[in-house]
């Protein structure tokens, strides 16, 4: 059972990877795209965030819909382009954001967030049709 | 998956100034929480080391790294009077990891390096709650074990490795060659410049190799920033290697 969802995030971590090739940053919106990993268990979906420069306060979690979440993060400063290591472009950013696609059904409702030294970690729990499984 | 065993004259090393002897070689490629790309991308930095040559080969993705409108290639080594540093930007792809590291080892051989050192992570599940790091130690010769005893690393005794790491542990070890694998407890995914410090610490109290790791610690949310890039293509390149088996408990047959 363990195998089949192990198979499971990684065909749902590749989906997101392979959509599209893009920029980890966008300079019209300002932003830039933090890390972030997604870990499926029989009970809960797991999503953590490495959000550097932001505080506790500054992070907003929104649920866009039903599997689709919204992380938005105001960073302490402005970060310039030439500090990222970008030179071909020039402009500043103020704030992390990003948006993950969770591919099981979850109750975003009773999401539980938590974030410790600039790690942000959100518990979802899973909507079953049938029950919970029993582990 | 291409059976096809690479030559080792498919990938040359280029050198562009003299290469000090007798030195201590380290290693830092991408690998969990980039500790080893980090560590060594602060050696060069802090120590003020010059490149003296590159890896030149079309066994190497495509990619040239542009510095001041110059190409670069992407594994490059750099130096000062006492040691190499060998650093790649990019993660290494795993059906060439054995004749890059079987370059370095017989180029290392040439320049009569002292010992090779690998700097990496050991990825650990509660790295949130840790606040002391600590950093294990694999050696390729028994000799090389003995020097770690009394320094402030924890030998792995037993394990399984994965990565360029792995591979040049076990050519050192062929050939009788004093080689070292450092591995501080890490992020898998995310950056951890905090490990990269505590790998660094290890080095210290194990080579004599000394640098100040507070201008790293400082700029830890900075680098988070910067290398997201270079993280996210490490991981798709760990899942190729298998990494996850590093996580696994060996049947270690006596």
């Amino acid at each position: 059972m363990d195998q089949y969802f192990d198979s499971f995030e990684k065909w749902a971590e590749r989906f997101q990877e392979e959509l599209a090739e893009k920029p980890s940053w966008n300079l019209k919106a300002c932003t830039i795209e933090p890390l972030r990993n997604m870990h499926i268990t029989p009970t809960e979906v797991i999503i953590t965030a490495d959000l550097p420069f932001t505080e506790k306060d500054a992070v907003k979690v929104k649920a866009i819909d039903d599997n689709a979440l919204e992380i938005t993060a105001k960073m302490r400063r402005k970060i310039k382009s030439e500090e990222l290591g970008i030179t071909h472009r020039r402009g500043e950013f103020h704030s992390l954001h990003c948006q993950i696609r969770i591919p099981t059904p979850v109750d975003t409702s009773k999401m539980k967030t938590t974030f410790n030294k600039g790690m942000l970690e959100i518990r979802l729990p899973r909507r079953h049709r049938r029950g919970i499984p029993a582990e | 998956m291409n059976s096809q065993r690479f030559g080792l004259s498919e990938v040359k090393i280029t050198e562009r100034r003299n290469v000090p002897q007798n030195a201590i070689m380290i290693l830092g490629f991408p690998d969990v929480g980039l500790v080893g790309v980090i560590a060594a991308s602060h050696l060069v930095e802090e120590l003020n080391l010059t490149e003296i040559a590159y890896m030149d080969s079309q066994l190497l993705p495509p990619l040239v790294v542009l510095h001041d409108g110059l190409p670069h290639s992407s594994v490059r080594i750099f130096a000062n009077g006492n040691l190499l540093l060998a650093i790649s930007e990019t993660p290494i792809p795993a059906e060439i990891i054995y004749p890059i590291v079987d370059a370095l080892i017989e180029w290392g051989k040439n320049k009569n390096v002292k010992m090779m050192v690998t700097l990496s992570g050991m990825p650990a599940q509660d790295r949130q709650e840790m606040q002391e790091l600590k950093v294990f130690a694999a050696a390729s010769t028994p000799e090389m074990l003995k020097t770690l005893e009394g320094k402030n690393v924890e030998i792995l005794r037993e394990g399984y490795m994965v990565g360029p790491q792995a591979i040049m542990l076990q050519h050192t070890s062929n050939s009788g060659r004093p080689a070292l694998a450092l591995m501080a407890q890490c992020f898998f995914n995310y950056p951890d410049p905090e490990a990269a410090a505590a790998v660094l610490k290890g080095l210290e109290t194990i080579t004599g190799v000394k640098v100040n790791v507070q201008r790293l610690l400082e700029k830890g949310e900075e680098i988070r920033l910067k290398v997201r890039d270079i993280m996210k293509r490490t991981q798709q390149e760990l899942q190729r290697q298998k990494k996850g088996q590093e996580y696994d408990v060996p049947l270690y047959v006596t």
